[in-house]
Parts: C-alpha cells; structure tokens; sequence
C-alpha cells in the first residue's frame, strides 16, 4: 500500500490505486474496473463529483471553444461514452468531427449507440485503440481532449507524446482531471466523502465497492496540478497552464503545439 | 447507407485517418474479413460493428 501521491517523474504507470503493481499490469486491471463500470459510467461521475463533471466539462467546452469551420478535427482519447465529444460538436454548430477513441470496447458501444439517438454519427467517429500507441498520422487533429482518464492510462508520458505527435502545428491540448483540493477544509471534506462515501454508495448502487475503491485512490495518487503541467511541459507543449474547478477537486490543463 | 451496411463497412473518413499503431504505416481494408491489415506489422486489426480494435493484443498474426 502507498498512498502517497505521484510526481512529474511518474510512478502512475505501477499504481493500481494505492496498491504497487508490476509495469504491465495495470492496464489489465484497469480495463476489468471499466468493463463493470460502463453502463453506470455517468452515474458514476455523477456521484464522485456530486453532478458538477458536467459542469466541469461545460467549462472545458468553453475553454476549448471549437471552431465552428467544416474540417476542424478532435480527438477525444477515453472518452468512450462520447459525452464530451456530443458536447464538443454541439458547440461547433454540428460542424466539428469528433474522433471518440477508448481502449475499453464496452464504454464505445455505449457512446455509439448515444451518437445514433442524438443523430451525431454524420459528426463523430469511434475507435478502440491505446491512448499510448495511437492509430493515427502525425499533425492530424486540431485538438486533443481527455476528461477523467488521463489517471488510468498506465504510461501517461506516452500518452502525452503521442498527443503531441497526433496534434497539428497550433493544435489544443486540453485535460480534465480531478486533482488536489487546495482549500483547507474543503480538502478533509472531500477525503472522507471519497474514502467513505463512494465506494458504500457505488456497492449500493452497482453491487461493486472495488472499482469504487480504485477509482478513489487513483485520484488520490495522480500528480498534483504543478506536477502535471510540468510532465505536458516534458511532452512538448508551449503555454501549459491549468484552471482548478471547486477548490481543485477537478483542474483543467491546457497547452498548445506550437 | 443502410443501418446494415453501416454494421459492417467501415466510414471511409476514419479509413483515411487510421494507421498502424506499432509502425503508423498505413493499412489496407479488407472488408470481407472485415479486418485492417498492416503488412509492416504482419497484424490484421479486427473491425466489429463497424468500430475498428486498434490493440495489437486483438490483432491476428498473418503468416508469411
């Protein structure tokens, strides 16, 4: 058990929550934790962050702001269940196209079924693939989103690397992802409701306290804001700079490819 | 386009996009067996209902 947080010089790529596991492992227990997960996945964020991902996630959408031009691409690397990309081309006036890629097939079923109800399947695209190892040419995208899952990516230096390589010259990277709580107070709040709370409720309400319990720690264990914007500095971006949502529960990293 | 077809062809803008992600070398479709082959990697991607599986742990090994 180490419950200590990580740092820019990595060591997420080993925890599985507050457990040690050998390099290689992870990803395993990570897919297993989502393809419980996936059905109540927004439920799940619902409870973990008292309804306000959504907000979160609105936030991201304004920050990005997409372009509301034909041709203008996102990636958007486990975002399985599409909420962000329906988002994205919602806001580009249906111009944007959005490429939805997870490395969990059970969180893309979902999304795509989701597209074919809100006739988004003209705009968006779903692909299973690594967010280490992606499928696609260099400079393809004009920006690159992740909401809540850069934490579960074991190698997230590779993930920043190749979100950099995939991006075109002038292209957005934008991360969303709970983080350190830096209000005094707030932060002892949120640690019991975290610790205590959300692995009693998601047993409640999905019979499954485990997956609960992983995901609680591995927020716990991810670098703090500092941290991560130094590792998107060592991948290569310009102008990183982050916003905190309620205290730090959630931050929101941004840089460029310039 | 057909529901139906929609199941098994795969959209012709993410062919264009997609590469092979070991050697980012392209992939040719082969819609029968409905797989994405990278002859560099000698891997076939499988594509179920129409979403392509881009790990190489799911790929096919072609033989020589």
């Amino acid at each position: 058990m180490n419950q200590q947080r990580t740092g820019a010089q990595g060591g997420m790529e080993t925890s599985f929550g507050f457990q040690d596991v050998g390099d290689g492992e992870k990803q395993t227990r990570v897919n297993d934790v989502f393809h419980r997960v996936a059905k109540r996945y927004d439920v799940m964020n619902d409870l973990m962050s008292g309804g306000l991902h959504r907000v979160w996630k609105d936030s991201m959408i304004a920050w990005l702001s997409p372009s509301r031009t034909a041709n203008w691409k996102v990636l958007d690397v486990a975002g399985g269940t599409g909420d962000v990309a329906f988002k994205i081309v919602e806001a580009s006036n249906r111009n944007a196209h959005a490429t939805v890629l997870d490395i969990n097939g059970s969180m893309l079923g979902v999304g795509r079924d989701r597209a074919a109800k809100k006739g988004l399947t003209e705009n968006t695209e779903f692909v299973e693939a690594n967010a280490e190892e992606l499928p696609f040419e260099s400079n393809r995208f004009d920006a690159y989103t992740i909401a809540f899952g850069i934490r579960n990516v074991p190698h997230i230096d590779r993930a920043l690397a190749e979100a950099y390589r995939v991006l075109k010259p002038g292209g957005r990277f934008l991360c969303l992802e709970f983080s350190e709580v830096e209000l005094p107070v707030l932060d002892k709040l949120y640690d019991a409701w975290s610790f205590n709370a959300i692995p009693k409720i998601g047993k409640a309400v999905t019979g499954d306290a485990d997956s609960y319990q992983y995901l609680v720690e591995s927020i716990r264990k991810f670098p703090r804001q500092s941290d991560f914007a130094d590792m998107i500095r060592n991948a290569g971006f310009e102008r990183v700079s982050w916003r905190n949502f309620t205290g730090g529960i959630a931050a929101l990293h941004s840089g460029w490819k310039l | 386009m057909t529901e139906a077809d929609r199941e098994t062809t795969l959209d012709r803008k993410l062919l264009e996009l997609l590469v092979c992600p070991l050697t980012k070398g392209p992939l040719i479709y082969d819609q029968e067996k409905s797989e994405l082959i990278s002859k560099k990697a000698r891997l076939a991607y499988p594509v179920r209902d129409g979403i392509p599986i881009m790990l190489p742990s799911e790929a096919r090994a072609i033989e020589e």
